[in-house]
């Protein structure tokens, strides 16, 4: 208010602006009365006039402090030079007040604006803007009333000028003939009503101040100014008996302007800020100034964990928006912020923060020694801060750019916020709080079971220069595996279903990222989650697949590839692998997503660095297929068998393949892999391995020479295989060394696959030692036997199917028929899991998807059984 | 061959009593020095007690020293303790074998112990007393002894986790006395007990108390048993069966996979084993899990390589996985040597070689056409002459069929197998189906079918 005194009352209101850059807008607005207002101020002040230098010297001070400080000090001279006191005094309180009611502040800043947006609008004649502008101020002004202020005079003079040019607009109107169109036009007599109206409504006051200008203005500021002076000067006098021990110069400079701002006062300012949290209108930018100030001048540890509390809080509130995330250096001194939080707290051990403690005066000052038992207990969380922290980092990541460097800069952060959670970490372990103490090494574990080795190193070299360090680092444990496998087993301990779930599946990703498959894949299976994750959350089922496709990937890179394919497929025939990975929002074709469903869709995505290459991961299933499913199909002659695919994704890319008329030069990953298996059904194994191997994605894998010699040996035997199929029945004997000779491969090796396949009875032939040749035996099938063979196949099914529905009515439990016979209670058992395989399959959509990616699992199990 | 040398890795899942043969068997290969045996012998004797093993072990290994005195205290403790422990079993014993009361017990053992106590004032404390007593036995080395205790301690007691120990204690008691019929008899109700998932815990005397996991708990105790049993399982004629019978049951399987990978070696032993081969014509007939067990044992075999890996394992990998004849000749030699210094196994050395050159012949035979004798011979370690013997001892057992022949004058054996009929193979694969139809209709004919299946219609509109 006494803002707005200043604005109507002279030109050099300005001189204060420094304070936020709302104000100065204001700046411009027309001084009517400034000659007649400067001899009644200056008479009036005359008494203060010391306080000017005080004043300037304070302002000084702030320089130091407020960014904008030089504006300051340069004005102050002019202003002094006014010999404007009083105007400096009411700077002064105006400033105290900006910092105790930026509430007020804010609204007169805004009709401030509102006038000057209409004092545009009227130099252009556009009445329409006008007319918003005054329904605007209008509301403005009823909200002031609501909360019985005054009217300001800046209101009455509006509506004054308003009236003024209305009519000389009219006039003018009248005479220049349609020149202006109807809108404006409406808008013009609707403004004359209105303004007409609202003179009437303020008749007296406008009377008033038509009489005496300035004793109006100064009624009102008197009337504002008291309010201000009112809380100030009760403190003012604390506060100087309090300073005294400082810094004399210091303490006069301060208790001037910042007299809020001092140590005794911190608790009051504190309950104002805190009171202002959350209102529709507080400035938030300015809370953390203020809250910043505070902190400067917090003197004992409570009063700094106090301010520390608050502060965070409100940087995090900073932002409220969902949608967008925290700006990167408010998060930055937030997390700032918290580390020293944590530093205070767990070098005294006498304060400790509680979510939950008995009430305390927050007006208050304590002490180790106030308390009953030593120990002061604040409320307050630093794990939510923590959480909030992280969320907060992951958030900006999923929306900067990825492709920028600013995203690269952003990932430089990590390592502070890796830091403060180690740090955390070791606060909790120091501190024996078992629950947040699980919630740390939680998001400690994910921030590295992702990571190659020397991005883990890196971000533990950096936690490790800190002062404060958990039990666990990598220093310590010596690998990383150590390491992880430490976290992980303090979570799988901790009794936490939800962390035990996670920590499992990191534990598992990381072993796969280190090509530890076998441990793995055992733990997987050994963890039963395939059969309870479709339960779980969305996140945990993102981190699931990830760890599936990550153990996948780890298989192909291995060379075992039936695993491989077995594990990728179900992911694949989703066909939405980048919404199952949470790394991208599938295209519904025939349904819109909601709003809703799409933010929370975007909420889940991972940030960029996080991703596995789908279009690797492809790679690695389309070729880890065409290997499984290229022989495969080579083997088997009838149409009616040749229906049945391993590998569905593959098939049909395959067969599309087929349907070209003409095929050009490769260019993607598919088209690389669909001309290699053809050149494998062709058994032309060179070309598809050159193929194969100058796909250019392989180079993200991190062996990929090893990767590429791997594929291709498979390819040589593979071919082998297929050649064998497709050929035999040209043949009567095959020379074994033409074999070897023609797929590069040692003899011993072609015996040997040979020799598989005869046992498996998957070729009818049989070896001639002393030829060193294969004999082929061809039987012939005539259309009955075939069918025979058929109905034979067909009939067992049904049985099958029958016992497999009986033993669902019986629960499972009653063993019916049962003949002692160990090979038919495995059938059962293998019954039951496609059973269960099966049910997960009727789920709803998402559920039956997610399904599919958990069953994968059992078809690992089987897989791995059928295997011979 | 110390590096496959299980004794180390097995020893702490046994009884200390169980742990002496062990020992005394690696005393005799020699795979380990000496002194070091002995050593080890003597710290396992001197945790019992028996004294007079012990401190003679004691002498054996410090010859110059003076037997320690602590020996001699320990045996007045102990004789003073037998006493008092016998005289309490006693009372209890004299009760018992009494005729009138063996005749009026019952099955009810709650009813048993109100009778007992009724008559002869005998109550749970008393009887426990035999429990102690027959520990107390074991623990000097009298296993006949203490087993007749821990059994009439067992049909009496209603002490759910004293007469779970007391079992085990049984087992031991059986297994060192070498009564393997009973200690067949043991295992079985053992097993039954532990699979049936009591709540308390399982695992034997000594760490039982913890409050652990249930099924943790079970675990352990199937490792344990598994570990147990290998004692009965390689000693006891039907052993081998029941072994691949036991360990390839699904339960087991994963037990093995989980705790002790090492036990395949066991399990791969003894599949190799029970193969029939023409020297044994034994006529019991097989159940399919024998049959079958080479292959399943295969399949296993393959998916733990990456945890446990010997040369047993390694010649069934190479026979039946990668088929390469060569290596798996190189692993059956060293194959050998491992199950003739094993524990269990070293008494099957030559059914186990028998075995093997079986299955290595039968594959030979059913991947080929014609052989040459001289280079099977080789696969099979045999030197020609005998292979030459051996492989028409093969033939003539009729096990490679009438379709083999030897055509001398180019040291050959012609194989000529017809392939099958297709008429045979739709026989083959309708063959189960009567039966399995016949179980069908009588599993829905069965009155308690009937309503639970209501049930469910209920429950689902």
């Amino acid at each position: 208010m006494s803002r707005f005194f200043r604005q109507a009352g002279d030109s050099d209101s300005d001189t204060d602006s420094s304070e936020d850059e709302l104000m100065s807008s204001g700046d411009e607005a027309p001084p009517p009365k400034t000659s007649t207002a400067k001899p009644a101020m200056s008479r009036f002040l005359r008494t203060a006039g010391s306080d000017s230098s005080d004043t300037s010297s304070s302002e000084e001070e702030e320089s130091d402090d407020d960014s904008d400080a030089p504006k300051v000090t340069k004005k102050s001279p002019f202003l002094k030079s006014d010999s404007e006191d009083e105007e400096s005094d009411g700077d002064d309180e105006s400033r105290a007040g900006v910092r105790i009611m930026s509430a007020q502040e804010k609204r007169l800043a805004e009709m401030e604006a509102t006038g000057k947006a209409m004092d545009n609008a009227l130099k252009i004649n556009d009445w329409v803007a006008i007319s918003n502008e005054f329904d605007k101020l209008a509301r403005m002004i009823q909200r002031q009333q609501n909360m019985s202020e005054p009217v300001p005079p800046f209101y009455l003079k509006t509506i004054m000028t308003l009236e003024t040019s209305v009519t000389n607009t009219l006039a003018k109107e009248k005479e220049a003939k349609k020149k202006m169109n109807a809108t404006n036009a409406k808008a013009l007599t609707a403004m004359k009503q209105k303004v007409r109206k609202t003179a009437k409504e303020y008749e007296q006051d406008i009377t008033k101040y038509q009489a005496d200008p300035d004793g109006f203005e100064r009624e009102y500021a008197a009337a504002t100014a008291k309010e201000i002076t009112a809380a100030p000067g009760a403190k003012a006098s604390t506060t100087v008996s309090a300073d005294t021990g400082d810094d004399g110069f210091q303490a006069v400079g301060k208790h001037g302007k910042t007299m809020l701002l001092t140590t005794e006062g911190i608790f009051k300012s504190l309950q104002v800020v805190q009171e202002a949290r959350g209102k529709k209108n507080t400035d938030r930018a300015e809370q953390i100034r203020i809250l910043e100030q505070l902190l400067k001048v917090a003197v004992t540890s409570y009063q700094r964990i106090r301010v520390l509390l608050a502060l965070v809080s409100s940087r995090f509130d900073y932002n409220s928006s969902t949608a967008n995330y925290m700006p990167i250096d408010l998060w930055l001194s937030a997390q700032r912020e918290v580390d020293q939080l944590v530093a205070i707290v767990a070098s005294d051990s006498s304060y400790s923060i509680q979510e939950i403690t008995e009430d305390y005066d927050e007006l208050v000052e304590r002490s180790p020694g106030t308390e009953k038992d030593g120990i002061v207990r604040v409320r307050g969380s630093i794990i939510s801060f923590i959480d909030r922290l992280d969320d907060e980092f992951t958030r900006s990541l999923q929306n900067i750019d990825p492709h920028g460097t600013e995203y690269v800069e952003r990932l430089k952060d990590e390592k502070v916020l890796y830091c403060t959670i180690c740090r955390a970490q070791a606060f909790y372990e120091a501190n024996k709080q078992d629950e947040p103490l699980g919630r740390v090494v939680m998001r400690r574990l994910e921030h590295i079971y992702s990571k190659p080795d020397p991005v883990v190193l890196a971000l533990e070299n950096a936690a490790d220069a800190s002062d404060i360090k958990p039990a666990l680092t990598l220093a310590s444990n010596g690998s990383t595996s150590e390491l992880i496998h430490g976290l992980c087993v303090y979570l799988y301990k901790s009794g936490h279903s939800l962390f035990r779930t996670r920590a499992m599946l990191s534990h598992i990703y990381h072993y796969a990222f280190h090509n530890d498959f076998h441990t793995a894949r055992d733990m997987l299976l050994m963890s039963h989650l395939q059969e309870s994750i479709h339960s779980a959350d969305v996140a945990t089922q993102i981190l699931y697949n990830r760890t599936v496709v990550q153990l996948g990937l780890c298989a192909f890179r291995l060379g075992l590839i039936k695993e491989s394919q077995a594990m990728l497929q179900d992911i694949f025939t989703t066909q939405r692998v980048k919404e199952l990975l949470a790394q991208g929002v599938h295209q519904q074709r025939f349904q819109a997503l909601t709003p809703e469903q799409e933010k929370a869709e975007k909420q889940r995505q991972l940030p960029f660095h996080m991703h596995i290459n789908t279009e690797l991961l492809e790679a690695a299933f389309l070729v880890s297929s065409m290997l499984v499913e290229i022989p495969l199909l080579a083997s088997i002659d009838s149409e009616e068998l040749k229906r049945k695919a391993i590998s569905k994704p593959f098939r049909r890319l395959l067969d599309f393949a087929d349907r070209q008329i003409f095929t050009g030069p490769p260019e993607s990953t598919r088209d690389h892999i669909m001309q290699a298996s053809k050149a494998l059904q062709d058994g032309e194994w060179e070309k598809c391995r050159d193929l194969v191997q100058s796909i250019k994605i392989w180079s993200l894998m991190p062996e990929a020479a090893s990767v590429k010699e791997m594929l291709a040996r498979r390819i040589q035997e593979q071919g082998l295989r297929t050649y064998l199929f497709t050929y035999a029945s040209h043949y009567i004997t095959l020379s074994l060394s033409l074999l070897s000779r023609t797929f590069d491969l040692p003899l011993r090796t072609v015996t040997s696959i040979v020799s598989k396949m005869v046992w498996n009875e998957e070729l009818s032939a049989s070896l001639d030692q002393s030829g060193g040749v294969i004999v082929f035996r061809r039987i012939e099938v005539s259309r009955q036997q075939q069918i025979a063979l058929m109905i034979a196949e067909k009939i067992n099914t049904i049985a099958d199917q029958n016992e497999k529905n009986m033993e669902h009515k019986m629960g499972g439990a009653a063993n019916w028929g049962d003949r002692n016979d160990g090979k038919q209670g495995e059938k059962r058992g293998e019954q039951m899991q496609e059973r269960r395989g099966k049910r997960e399959g009727t789920r709803g959509a998402r559920g039956g998807a997610r399904g599919r990616g958990g069953r994968f699992a059992y078809g690992l199990g089987n897989q791995m059984a059928r295997r011979t | 061959m110390a590096d496959y040398d299980l004794s180390k890795t097995i020893i702490p899942f046994l009884d200390r009593h169980l742990a002496f043969p062990l020992l005394a068997h690696l005393a005799e290969t020699g795979i380990f020095p000496e002194n070091e045996v002995q050593i080890a012998q003597y710290e396992l004797a001197s945790g019992t007690n028996m004294f007079d093993y012990a401190a003679s072990l004691f002498r054996q290994i410090y010859s110059n020293q003076e037997v320690p005195k602590e020996f001699d205290e320990k045996r007045q403790n102990v004789v003073s303790m037998h006493e008092t422990l016998q005289q309490e079993a006693q009372a209890v014993l004299d009760v018992i074998e009494n005729l009138d009361v063996a005749q009026s017990l019952r099955q009810d053992k709650n009813q048993n112990l109100h009778y007992l106590k009724e008559h002869y004032n005998l109550t749970l404390e008393q009887i426990t007393a035999l429990y102690n007593f027959g520990k107390f036995q074991y623990s000097y080395g009298n296993y006949s002894g203490a087993a007749d205790y821990l059994y009439h301690f067992r049909v009496l007691s209603t002490d759910a986790d004293l007469n779970l120990s007391a079992h085990w204690g049984k087992l031991a008691c059986d297994i060192l006395a070498g009564k393997w019929d009973t200690a067949l008899e043991e295992l079985n109700t053992l097993r039954e007990t532990i699979d049936s998932r009591t709540p308390s815990s399982l695992v034997p005397s000594g760490n039982g108390s913890q409050a652990v996991d249930p099924a943790l708990n079970q675990l352990h105790s199937r490792t344990w048993l598994v570990h147990w049993s290998l004692f009965v399982y390689f000693n006891h004629p039907q052993g081998r069966a029941l072994l691949l019978e036991t360990f390839l049951s699904p339960t087991y399987l994963n037990t093995i996979q989980t705790s002790c990978p090492w036990i395949l070696r066991y399990l791969a032993a003894a599949a190799v084993i029970s193969t029939p081969t023409p020297s044994s014509t034994n006529s019991i007939p097989l159940s399919s899990r024998v049959k079958n067990a080479v292959r399943d044992v295969v399949k296993v075999i393959q998916l733990e390589g990456s945890q446990y890996f010997d040369p047993v394992t390694e010649f069934l990998m190479q026979l039946h996985v990668e088929f390469d004849f060569e290596a798996a000749q190189k692993a059956l030699r060293k194959a050998e040597k491992v199950v003739s210094d094993d524990f269990f196994l070293g008494e099957f050395r030559e059914e186990f070689l028998e075995s093997a050159r079986c299955l290595v012949s039968e594959a030979y035979c059913r991947i080929h056409q014609r052989i040459d004798i001289g280079d099977l011979s080789e696969r099979l370690n045999l030197p020609r002459d005998e292979g030459e013997k051996w492989i028409v001892n093969l033939i003539r057992e009729t096990r490679m069929g009438q379709d083999a022949k030897i055509d001398l004058e180019k040291n050959l054996i012609q194989i000529s197998r017809p392939p099958q009929p297709i008429y045979q193979s739709v026989i083959e694969k309708t063959r189960g189906l009567a039966i399995r139809t016949q179980a069908l209709g009588a599993a829905v004919a069965r009155p308690g079918i009937m309503s639970t299946n209501a049930n469910t219609t209920t429950t689902v509109s």
